[in-house]
């Protein structure tokens, strides 16, 4: 009798989706043009087999929250966002401030932590629709450009959680990959650089490099460092490639004001050096070293300047002084952020240079 | 009054350990953090052993409150025997309604988390109905069912939920910690206060105390869970403080939940879901042994039969069921009935303590 009822019972709760019965959104772009919101979808279609052919949807209105739904009046087959692997913004858009947004996401049970997101230099619009052009089945070409980046070279790792980890937090800024249009070809340019959801600049690939050094992620990333002056390019360069690299901060005091010391040490290897260094003792290497810490001791200092000029934290250097103060105060923090002493001390490790010598 | 329990209806005292933690580790574990948060900061997770503390004395004196009897009785005969039988009557009904209401509150949160999570078309009857049944069925199979199903409701989810929650540690910020005892003692009180609603259960103690063979040898096993549940609460705890800011934490309602958006498998990606499902048996056990209490103390007070009062009970947790839709009623529901619980563990049980205590000397 229980299970008879239970089955009657239960037939009349199922909410499923089938496959083939939505339309499963991977990508989203937002842009601001003219006045107007517009959103664009990216959709695969399923042709024969696990061909999948890349669409594009587009549509505009007044106002961010009805996007979706407008969406869905072009669209054959009902929505589904459970699915997002990347949120891109126009930079309009991104200077307009993307809280909005980001507050949805936040709130949405459907979207999983892992989504990324990143801003255009253009519009976003137009960059997916690059990608739905160039790439022949991949949808999910802007997401494995970013994850690629992310595990192998210069760019931090960034997703939805971190983003809004930054975001909320009272003592570091968010960052997101920053992408540019390049003929035919989407780019990877470096960082995009936000304060209180606001876009208000960015940094290059190189310096990205930097940015992921300082945030204590190890491993990955290239640089490259002037050691010379042969003047000829190329001549004076070397190409680091870090293996493992580890950040250290100290907050100390000094008279009746606080310096922050960043301690970098990066186990490099050297594969890329002009021929001039190719000598058989190690002398010269040493010499290079030492240029190459000072170089990028210079960099980071550059670096940090430009934070402190914009009033961004995105290394979250307030987080790390608040684990060190007691009743620690963010207001007061970042009054005195612009004037605050940082000094970095680099120690470059060259514990390879390739399998010739 | 009080007579021997049959040795057949008796668990044995280790199960004890699976009682109070199955009881006491609920809805709650999903988002106290926040709760927790919003009053110690960064120093939440001192705020859970202060509370684990505190339960452990409880505890102890719920066990030296039955020391006092000759053989095993229940809260009913106490109340009966120090109070006489009007007033004592009074003491153990309310008891019962609290019960039976702890059962719905449970029912109600978890309907309305799968309403938000996996089902939002769906209406809270057709669940609550089926729920109900099955709470029928266990129930009435009597204290040894329910106390198996709390069993596996601390061994299932232990081996499933559990280590799922040690993913996100990927993105642990371990600084978040520092500085310790950042916090006022006031604050990190009121943090403790916030944690002892994920303490309660642990007082159905008091009804089922006389099905425990050899009750006064189960102290240790009782301790060992309700130190088992801190563990839980702790790590959880910890994993928030390390994965979240202060300020984003009180963003998201159920963060425990939230967490579990981070591991990725290729064939599950969103593990949330599973939690959700498997939280069916953590909820269950509650519902039952909330349930049988209620029941029982009805079989004490009204001499009625269990078989004829538990789908009287069910019976109103389905008509509520129907009546509560909003989030914000299901949230003063709460909050009421965990304040309730409260008052009712922390002051009323030490406060009988001493009361019976007093009278014994007295008699003497």
């Amino acid at each position: 009798m229980v299970i008879a009822a239970s089955l009657l019972l239960l037939a009349g709760c199922k909410s499923s989706r089938v496959i083939d019965e939505v339309q499963i959104i991977q990508e989203m772009g937002y842009d601001f043009h003219d006045g107007k919101y517009v959103g664009t979808a990216v959709y695969p279609t399923f042709k024969q087999g696990p061909m999948t052919k890349p669409n594009l949807l587009t549509t505009s209105s007044p106002t961010v929250y009805d996007l979706i739904p407008r969406l869905s009046s072009k669209s054959a087959l009902p929505i589904e966002e459970g699915q997002l692997r990347l949120i891109l913004f126009g930079k309009e858009f991104a200077k307009r401030g993307i809280t909005q947004i980001v507050h949805s996401l936040a709130r949405n049970n459907k979207v999983g932590s892992h989504l990324l997101l990143g801003v255009s230099a253009g519009s976003a619009r137009e960059l997916l629709d690059i990608t739905t052009n160039t790439t022949l089945s991949d949808t999910l070409y802007l997401p494995n450009l970013v994850e690629q980046n992310a595990s192998s070279m210069n760019l931090p790792k960034t997703n939805l959680h971190l983003f809004l980890y930054n975001y909320f937090s009272k003592g570091s800024d968010p960052f997101l990959p920053y992408f540019e249009k390049k003929g035919n070809f989407v780019k990877l340019e470096g960082l995009a650089l936000f304060k209180d959801g606001k876009y208000v600049g960015k940094v290059s690939l190189r310096d990205s490099f930097l940015v992921k050094i300082l945030l204590n992620e190890t491993k990955n990333g290239v640089y490259q460092l002037k050691v010379g002056n042969r003047g000829k390019q190329g001549e004076d360069r070397v190409m680091l490639q870090n293996l493992f690299a580890t950040s250290k901060y100290e907050w100390k005091k000094k008279g009746h004001r606080h310096v922050l010391h960043i301690f970098v040490h990066i186990h490099a290897s050297v594969r890329d050096y002009p021929s001039w260094l190719d000598v058989p003792h190690k002398k010269i290497f040493s010499m290079v070293k030492k240029k190459m810490e000072d170089e990028m001791e210079n960099d980071i200092r550059r670096l940090l300047r430009y934070f402190q000029e914009k009033e961004i934290d995105p290394l979250g250097i307030g987080e790390f002084v608040r684990s060190e103060t007691r009743n620690w105060n963010a207001v007061e923090f970042y009054r005195e952020y612009k004037d605050l002493e940082i000094k970095p001390h680099v120690t470059v490790d060259i514990i390879q240079t390739g399998i010739g010598e | 009054m009080s007579q021997a329990t049959k040795e057949r209806f008796l668990v044995s005292p280790f199960l004890v350990f699976f009682l109070i933690t199955g009881t006491q580790v609920g809805i709650g574990m999903l988002s106290f953090q926040r709760l927790v948060m919003k009053e110690a900061g960064h120093d939440a997770w001192i705020a859970v052993i202060l509370t684990g503390i505190i339960a452990h004395l409880l505890i102890w004196v719920m066990y030296k409150l039955f020391a006092h009897s000759p053989n095993a009785e229940d809260i009913v005969s106490i109340h009966q025997r120090y109070f006489g039988k009007w007033a004592g009557f009074v003491f153990s009904f309310a008891l019962l309604v609290y019960f039976s209401l702890l059962a719905f509150t449970v029912l109600q949160t978890y309907i309305e988390i799968i309403k938000i999570w996996m089902f939002p078309l769906m209406g809270a009857w057709q669940f609550s109905l089926i729920f109900l049944v099955l709470t029928y069925y266990a129930v009435l199979g009597g204290f040894r069912v329910v106390t198996g199903l709390c069993f596996w409701s601390v061994v299932i989810p232990l081996l499933t939920i559990f280590p799922m929650l040690f993913f996100p540690l990927e993105y642990a910020h371990y600084r978040n910690l520092l500085p310790i005892f950042d916090h006022s003692i006031g604050e990190i009180f009121s943090g403790a206060k916030a944690m002892s609603l994920q303490y309660l259960g642990m007082e159905m103690l008091l009804v089922y105390y006389p099905f425990i063979k050899q009750p006064e040898k189960s102290l240790k096993w009782a301790q060992w869970g309700n130190a088992f549940t801190t563990l839980l609460y702790l790590s959880v705890m910890l994993i928030a403080i390390t994965f979240y800011n202060e300020e984003q934490i009180q963003h998201i309602t159920w963060p425990t939940l939230t967490l579990a958006k981070i591991p990725e498998v290729p064939f599950i990606e969103r593990m949330e879901y599973i939690i959700i499902s498997v939280y069916v048996l953590v909820v269950f056990p509650i519902i039952c042994i909330a349930v049988w209490s209620a029941s029982r103390i009805a079989k004490k007070l009204f001499s009625i039969k269990q078989r004829r009062f538990v789908p009287m009970v069910l019976l109103l947790l389905f008509i509520g069921t129907l009546w509560f839709e909003e989030k914000e009623q299901i949230e003063r529901l709460n909050k009421w009935i965990s304040t309730i619980g409260l008052y009712i563990v922390v002051f009323y049980i030490p406060a009988l303590y001493i009361y019976v205590t007093a009278a014994n000397k007295i008699k003497k």
